[in-house]
């Protein structure tokens, strides 16, 4: 069990890491708070957003914040698996050569892998990072590469549809979370956007966050030791059951939606792995709240980011699909209470 | 010449007689006017009334004296004068007096009968002298009310019915009970609003309810107790309320915000008992604030706070 002083210790560096952040990507609160979970839960993030909001900066700076090692791809269609496992060329001396891809490179040091335009990429490209997701290893010239601290940091926007791959449910499942960056509201950020020259060079602009106290290499000990240290209670165990159950089945928890037919909404609701990230989500959040207990208020705040993309409508309804889950997600938690 | 003197004065004499005659005409009368207006003197039965009016006028000093005329009250075995009015009026060199007159009689004839009601003398006076003018007996026929033998049916009985009463316009009544009556409603449904009578709107009564509830429990039932607490404000709110979500249920329920110190209070101690650590023992203490949280929500409900 680790000790309350070095969670809070742990807690300190994590919210200094998260102001860094915060003063790189401004305007982004929620999301910059989300991926700081993602990261302290070790969960793969998928951000979705329209061009030119920073979502790549937001990924770079994450990346600068938490060191070690890392790599990024671009997604392209003609991008084939093995571009990320090897890649060959003739060397000095004119002989062909074959070195470690992205994926390899930097061994066990690899702490950040950027997957940029995500949807860009072949299926192909997709059920690879599966198994990197998924097992945090990969097989490759005739041995199996670990890699024990990646975290996958995937972004595609939601502009264009054209040349395409959707990810396919087991991929988008695999991921912890799915945060959508939106443009930020606030007109006094909108304005230092626009005007401030301080954001016209992206590597000057991570460059000028201080080098990170958080040793991406302990994280896996850390995330293990903060899931430990919260322990739920049976009452909010049960509050998350029916969250889970509600997902499956919202008719049973009188959940109706608008001109749905609730019987044929749902082609399946979230997984037993999405249910478990939902709980580690919330207690990475407890954490970072400064509370050694579960509360209602910790799942309702990641439950959007975590459940949103493992809820699978009928097809019927999946052209409303942008419509009818956040509307679905709403009717959910402020349908059912606690206790 | 004695002769022509003598006609002369013969002359003077009748001219003077003359002159005086002339001014001693009517106006030198001590009555100028005397009138009685009676109105006609047939067709009454018993217990109708008889108005007389008498229009008198005067020489000036000449002053009526009101003891000549009958005295208010019976005047004899059927006849009674009801009313007695004398107005008196200066007009010209003189005065005007109306005497009103309100006689009723009680004669029960067994046939048309002339009876009379009976004259008077009225007294004036003048510089101690007494003027007297006679007010003439007014002679009227009464009839009976109804035959001389009286039909009966066989049972002894008048066969003729009573009249049915008029009735009275009650229209103003009945409007002014309708208007009470709609108020009267309007106040019991109000309060039957208020007090969660009405089965449609259950909202009103969730902490009357959840009192209930609470007042059969003990500390050993303390999570029942604040469940109870829980879904009456749900069911308020229509959706979960939560601590951190306070604010919003503020919102759409300002009259709650006069106790937010008490709520923040019970949504804290209840997210410490279902999902903190258990290693606050709850303390009857905690039980009664609960039920003091509940009952000013209950006044808020009823608003008598």
């Amino acid at each position: 069990m680790t000790s309350k002083q070095t969670l809070s210790d742990w807690r300190a560096s994590a919210l200094q890491l998260e102001q860094q952040i915060n003063r790189v990507v401004v305007g982004q609160q929620v999301a910059v708070r989300n991926l700081l979970i993602a990261v302290f839960a070790r969960g793969h993030v998928l951000l979705e957003g329209q061009v030119g909001v920073g979502k790549t900066t937001l990924l770079r700076a994450v990346a600068q914040g938490l060191g070690g090692q890392y790599q990024r791809i671009e997604g392209t269609i003609d991008l084939m698996p093995a571009d990320l496992i090897y890649y060959t060329y003739l060397n000095n001396e004119g002989r062909p050569c074959v070195d470690p891809g992205p994926l390899l490179k930097q061994g066990e040091q690899l702490s950040v892998f950027f997957f940029n335009e995500i949807n860009r990429a072949r299926p192909q490209v997709h059920s690879l990072l599966l198994r990197v997701m998924a097992e945090r290893s990969i097989g490759a010239f005739n041995r199996e590469y670990r890699m024990p601290h990646i975290q996958v940091f995937a972004d595609r926007n939601r502009v264009e549809k054209e040349e395409t791959f959707e990810l396919p449910a087991a991929a988008r499942d695999r991921f912890f979370m799915e945060i959508t960056i939106d443009t930020p509201g606030d007109d006094a950020v909108l304005d230092d956007l626009m005007f401030n020259p301080r954001y016209h060079d992206v590597d000057a602009l991570i460059g000028e966050m201080a080098a990170s106290q958080i040793p991406y290499y302990q994280l896996n000990d850390w995330a293990a030791g903060i899931q430990h240290s919260i322990q739920p209670t049976p009452a909010l165990r049960k509050y998350a059951l029916d969250l889970w159950k509600a997902t499956a089945d919202p008719l049973a928890f009188g959940i109706k939606l608008s001109d749905v037919e609730m019987d044929h909404l749902l082609q399946a609701g979230a997984s037993p792995r999405g249910i478990s990230y939902l709980i580690r989500a919330a207690k990475v959040r407890a954490w970072l709240e400064n509370r050694d207990s579960l509360l209602p208020e910790d799942l309702q705040a990641v439950y959007a980011v975590t459940m949103s993309h493992r809820i699978f409508l009928n097809p019927i309804y999946s052209y409303r699909k942008d419509e009818l889950i956040p509307t679905l997600i709403d009717s959910i938690l402020n349908q059912i209470a606690a206790p | 010449m004695q002769a022509l003197q003598r006609i002369r004065l013969s002359l003077a004499l009748v001219i003077v007689t003359m002159l005086l005659a002339a001014c001693s005409g009517a106006s030198n009368r001590a009555l100028r006017d005397f009138q009685v207006q009676t109105p006609r003197p047939f067709g009454y039965v018993i217990g109708d009334t008889i108005r007389h009016r008498i229009l008198i006028e005067t020489r000036s000093g000449m002053a009526l004296e009101r003891n000549s005329l009958p005295a208010q009250g019976r005047l004899n075995r059927w006849l009674q004068l009801n009313e007695i009015s004398i107005s008196e009026q200066d007009g010209g060199d003189g005065k005007q007096y109306q005497i009103e007159l309100l006689y009723q009689q009680f004669y029960a004839p067994l046939e048309v009968k002339e009876l009379s009601i009976p004259g008077f003398a009225l007294r004036f006076r003048q510089h101690g002298q007494t003027l007297e003018q006679p007010v003439a007996p007014w002679p009227f026929t009464v009839a009976p009310l109804r035959e001389l033998v009286v039909r009966q049916d066989q049972h002894g009985e008048y066969m003729r019915p009573d009249q049915a009463p008029s009735l009275l316009n009650d229209r103003a009544i009945v409007q002014r009970v309708f208007m009470a009556l709609f108020v009267a409603i309007s106040i019991v449904l109000r309060l039957a609003w208020l007090y969660g009578y009405l089965p449609g709107l259950p909202q009103r009564s969730v902490f009357k309810r959840a009192q209930r509830k609470l007042q059969n429990l003990g500390l050993q039932q303390l999570s029942q107790a604040l469940g109870a607490l829980h879904a009456a404000f749900n069911g308020l709110h229509g959706k979960p309320v939560f601590l951190h979500k306070l604010a919003e249920f503020y919102q759409s329920h300002p009259e709650y915000r006069s106790i937010a110190d008490e709520l923040a209070w019970f949504f804290d101690y209840s997210n410490r008992y279902f999902f903190g650590d258990a290693s606050t023992m709850p303390q009857e203490n905690d039980l009664q604030k609960i039920k003091t949280v509940c009952l000013h929500c209950r006044e808020i409900e009823r608003g008598s706070r």
